[in-house]
């Protein structure tokens, strides 16, 4: 069974490479083909090519079913996931820097009138 | 009144955590109680979770370690060592969450005291963008629906919480 850790570790490992992450940055101006991606990149098509497949694999991108060129375009729900991740180490710091408001505000009684 | 903002930031380019919050006391007075046991069992988790271990040698090369027990009974350990200490500055420190013991990071803290007001940055840098990952979702064997199903608990929990500054 595939479990959201599973998929997110997917997803980062996706993300943990500069190119993908260019290619990522590229797509969210819009759908771009196999050939727009590779020019500013100066990469060869097949290069390019992996690494959408990787991206695609990944969730993170879909592609067009213009046999010709399959246009890339973002997928939203794994980069969702990736946001999701935060959501507990958010809790957990808001949760204690609320605590800590109220805690400094007794230190400070404590000490007296400065 | 409601509290100050907590700005979060995981970038897409760098395996780094940061979190800026903002707290109405001087610097020297947060870095007190950042740095000393009485004080942080006092704020260090939040309710619900219980700081079951606290312990640290507040000087370079010193060591600290945490064990947070969560509401479900789970336990969370982290430990490291202090690497730079300029009080009220600063604090370096590595970080190893103990369920990922392979992994270490490095914890950078910086006080600013702006006027009776303390601008806290915290830099957390992860050697890879999966470390982060799973340090930020608690631990990898449980899977993030786990993490969830706690959340809701710890939400439940603490239910007086402004509404306001929970999830955006």
């Amino acid at each position: 069974m595939k479990t959201a850790t599973d998929e997110l570790s997917t997803t980062f490992a996706a993300l943990a490479d500069p190119t993908r992450r260019a290619i990522l940055e590229r797509l969210r101006a819009g759908e771009a083909t196999l050939g727009e991606l590779a020019e500013p990149f100066g990469m060869s098509l097949q290069a390019v090519a992996l690494h959408l497949k990787v991206l695609e694999r990944s969730g993170l991108i879909t592609r067009g079913r213009v046999a010709q060129t399959r246009p890339a375009r973002l997928a939203p729900d794994p980069l969702d996931h990736a946001a999701q991740w935060l959501l507990r180490y958010r809790e957990f710091w808001e949760g204690s820097f609320s605590r800590l408001d109220g805690y400094l505000e007794e230190m400070r009684k404590d000490a007296g009138p400065s | 009144m409601s509290s100050p903002r907590l700005e979060l930031t995981a970038p897409h380019d760098e395996p780094v955590l940061i979190f800026q919050r903002a707290f109405a006391a001087s610097a020297a007075l947060v870095f007190q109680a950042w740095t000393e046991p009485e004080h942080l069992r006092h704020w260090r988790a939040p309710r619900g979770f219980e700081l079951v271990t606290c312990e640290v040698d507040l000087r370079v090369g010193g060591g600290y370690r945490f064990v947070h027990r969560a509401p479900d009974g789970s336990r969370h350990a982290f430990r490291g060592q202090y690497q730079r200490i300029e009080r009220p500055r600063l604090l370096v420190s590595t970080l190893i969450y103990e369920a990922a013991p392979a992994t270490e990071a490095l914890d950078e803290v910086t006080f600013e005291d702006t006027g009776g007001t303390t601008l806290v940055t915290g830099r957390t840098a992860f050697p890879t963008f999966q470390a982060r990952e799973l340090y930020a979702a608690g631990g990898a064997e449980r899977g993030l629906a786990q993490c969830h199903a706690r959340l809701d608990e710890l939400l439940a929990a603490s239910a007086p919480l402004p509404r306001e500054g929970r999830r955006q």
